[in-house]
């Protein structure tokens, strides 16, 4: 019912028969694309491509995504490494010409948008001097892009298919660890594929977790210079059609977890028999729950290539 | 029963049957490109965005590569589609092997859209020119009530107050398939007329669009350039006021049609006049299935298979009555009526009349569902199980003879020979029934001459 039509009923016969011999776009390929942008200033300043080439290859891959359906949606999300913003939301943003600079309305808002976001980032960086890290707050945009979707699939039975893309070029964050894993998983239960177009030199373990959980795709493009090329024809596949074409597949996710009581990314680690959390060292008493941990467990985890994800 | 599918096909169907220079002329326009892309299966869609960029030809063979073994029959249908819609240029080598490119028109056109934005012929008008315009709410009152106006009077031109201002000759045109004219008797529905009624407006508007633009050469009016207008209309921002100057000769010989439609509400300032495109017009480029207009429904149904129906709308009202207006027509026994309430019960007879009006227990049931009052929508099931089943129930009642036209066969002079015959009738797959005592036996007509031959050829 979720279309509104009858279960039998000359509609649906209708409906059925158009979409059999595939005469009308149906229902099923309109999406709801919400981007967390990488925006981390230490990332870009030391990368091979520019932000604003980046950017450029960005904005045409979300016009096109609007252009595909008139019913399609997209929100950016700005991801810095103080904070993360909204800065575009096409069904806030209805006007469909174009303003006196001669771009279309979807890239001068986002581009003003982005443009104070990054002061306001620099700002708060400057405030926390040596909270400066080198990562992105991806955590903090895959909770806010969440957040987003739950209101979405509360508006109605009519809501659009839901995913998320993160663009991502900074290394991960091992003090994200808990936050991002949390993230996915709630990602996972809510069936929200994370899509990650990873663009850093080396692969990110947090996102190919992501996508491998959530039924997502990973992929690192070989060539920048084509982005926009990668974007389309991997990332702007929509679920219905991803049944049926043959797209990127991940081989070999790196499995490995971060420990809580350092942040540090570990082969092995002890595991709290109550709470699963995981330690570099032994501790007498779990941090997380306070149970008192026997010497003797030294548990195996995380290890590479094997399916076994947190519990 | 060709007759009774009327689908509102959109059109890109309209558009694919153009000759090649006038659809490519088309595709100059961003617009129309946007709403061709729109219109494409997923997959379509997909492939376009993927070709974007690509600039040589790319053979079917690594096409096929780009889907999974299930989806070589989707991928089919979407490069047929492209080919038909000349989106993708089809070119076979001397080896016959096929291979597609972008139609390079279509490709600059959706190229300069995607990275400059589109821009309409006109601009809206500032509002210090226009003014009271309509809110948004208001403009939607009004396309709805422009274009139930309109179907009350396709339906029955005597019943309304304020006709509107589309030609007779035009409104024939509509009419054509959906009523019947008989001399002397009042135009009547037929069994496409009703289907029409019970479809949804989206639907209805696909409908009567399609049949304005194939009348429109017979007006003298250019299709390419009718459905060019059509498609371009759609992306104009709903609410904002357009001047009409801005419009040719011949567009504006159109949007007074389309107004009469309720596509566009015209008004007039002091000096300037202009045109406000209201929902029905933006929905023209958004395809069949899209059609998520919900209107309030009012029909509540009870399990005793009483009808309340809530509506104020002479349309509503109409459809209703219809039904039983016409003493071969009925939906409803309706009981009593009040100015804004027609109550009325569903029984075996009002059914039956319905049935053999070309009307399936389907319909009926997809009718009540699609209209049912906010109240009961939400329940699950909308129109109560026993009155759906009961529907259908009556409706298998009058299919439980089938005709079968039959030859008779008897007096066969032995039993070989009629065991003979009943096998090479059962053989062509047409013996009907056989009295092996008797010696009788009934086949299909089909399979009478070579019964007949058979036995010849035994003597």
């Amino acid at each position: 019912m979720a279309l509104g039509l009858g279960s039998t009923g000359a509609r649906t016969y209708l409906y059925a028969e158009l979409v059999e011999i595939g005469e009308i776009a149906t229902r099923d390929d309109v999406s709801l694309l919400v981007v967390s942008l990488d925006t981390n200033p230490f990332f870009w300043s030391t990368f091979s491509l520019s932000f604003s080439d980046f950017i450029s290859h960005v904005l045409a891959f979300l016009n096109s995504i609007l252009l595909l359906s008139q019913l399609n949606q997209v929100v950016v999300i700005a991801t810095g490494c103080n904070s993360c913003a909204y800065i575009y939301d096409s069904s806030v943003d209805s006007s469909h010409g174009s303003d006196t600079s001669g771009m279309p309305a979807l890239y001068s808002n986002l581009l003003r948008k982005l443009e104070e976001f990054v002061a306001r980032d620099e700002q708060l960086g400057k405030a926390q001097m040596q909270g400066a890290t080198a990562s992105s707050l991806l955590s903090g945009s895959l909770s806010m892009a969440l957040c987003y979707i739950q209101r979405v699939f509360r508006s109605g039975p009519l809501h659009p298919q839901p995913r998320i893309l993160c663009l991502q070029g900074s290394p991960d964050g091992p003090e994200q660890y808990v936050a991002i894993m949390n993230s996915i998983f709630s990602a996972q239960r809510s069936t929200v594929p994370i899509d990650s177009c990873y663009i850093g030199s080396n692969n990110s373990a947090f996102l190919q977790q992501a996508s491998y959980i959530t039924g997502g795709i990973y992929y690192r493009p070989p060539q920048l210079d084509g982005l926009f090329q990668y974007l389309s024809m991997v990332f702007a596949t929509d679920l219905h059609s991803r049944a049926f074409l043959r797209l990127p597949k991940s081989v070999g996710v790196d499995f490995r977890a971060s420990c809580f009581c350092h942040k540090q990314t570990i082969d092995m680690g002890y595991v709290c028999s109550v709470c699963l959390s995981i330690f570099c060292e032994h501790h007498q008493k779990c941090s997380t729950c306070g149970k008192y941990i026997p010497k003797f467990c030294p548990a195996y985890r995380g290890d590479k290539h094997n399916g076994n994800a947190l519990g | 029963m060709p007759e009774v599918r009327i689908i509102a096909k959109n059109f890109m169907d309209m558009v694919a049957s153009m000759p090649a220079m006038k659809l490519d002329k088309l595709y100059d326009n961003g617009f129309i490109c946007e709403a061709i892309l729109r219109s494409l299966p997923p997959l379509g869609k997909k492939y376009v965005l993927q070709m974007l960029h690509i600039d040589v030809q790319v053979t079917a063979k690594s096409m096929e590569e780009w889907v999974l073994p299930d989806g070589i029959s989707k991928q089919k249908v979407a490069i047929d589609r492209l080919v038909q819609l000349r989106v993708f240029i089809e070119t076979v080598d001397r080896k016959n092997e096929k291979s597609y490119k972008l139609n390079p028109t279509f490709q600059r056109s959706l190229q300069k859209l995607l990275v400059n934005g589109g821009t309409l012929p006109r601009e809206p008008m500032p509002s210090n020119i226009t003014v009271r315009l309509p809110g948004l709410e208001d403009l939607e009152a009004y396309a709805l009530e422009q274009w139930e106006c309109f179907l009350l009077q396709l339906i029955s031109s005597n019943q309304v107050e304020r006709p509107s201002n589309i030609s007779s000759s035009l409104m024939k045109v509509f009419q054509r398939r959906l009523m019947s004219q008989r001399d002397r008797e009042p135009p009547r529905l037929t069994e496409s007329g009703f289907q029409f009624l019970l479809m949804d407006t989206n639907a209805q508007l696909w409908y009567i669009i399609r049949e304005y633009i194939s009348n429109s050469e017979a007006r003298g009016v250019d299709a390419a350039e009718l459905i060019s207008f059509l498609l371009e209309l759609s992306f104009h921002v709903i609410g904002e006021a357009y001047n009409i100057n801005t419009l040719t000769d011949f567009q504006r010989n159109i949007i007074k049609d389309l107004a009469d439609l309720g596509l566009v509400k015209l008004q007039q300032g002091r000096k300037e006049s202009w045109f406000i495109p209201t929902k029905l017009a933006t929905n023209l480029s958004v395809s069949l299935a899209d059609s998520s207009s919900r209107k309030e429904g009012f029909v509540v149904v009870e399990t005793n298979f009483r009808v309340y129906a809530y509506s104020t709308s002479k349309l509503h009202c109409e459809i209703l009555r219809l039904f039983s207006r016409y003493a071969t027509k009925h939906l409803l026994n309706v009981e009593y009526q009040l100015p804004n309430l027609i109550v009325g019960a569903i029984t075996k007879e009002s059914l039956y009349n319905a049935f053999e009006n070309g009307i399936t227990s389907d319909q009926i049931i997809s009718f009540l569902q699609q209209n049912a009052h906010p109240r009961v929508a939400e329940r699950i099931p909308s129109v109560p199980e026993n009155v759906t089943d009961q529907i259908r129930l009556w409706e298998s009642d009058l299919n439980r003879v089938e005709m079968t036209e039959a030859y008779y066969y008897d007096e066969f002079p032995s039993r070989d020979v009629f065991e003979a015959a009943c096998d090479c009738a059962r053989e062509w797959n047409g013996l009907l029934w056989e009295d092996s005592k008797k010696m009788h036996m009934v086949v299909k007509t089909e399979v009478h001459t070579h019964v007949r031959d058979y036995l010849r050829r035994q003597k």
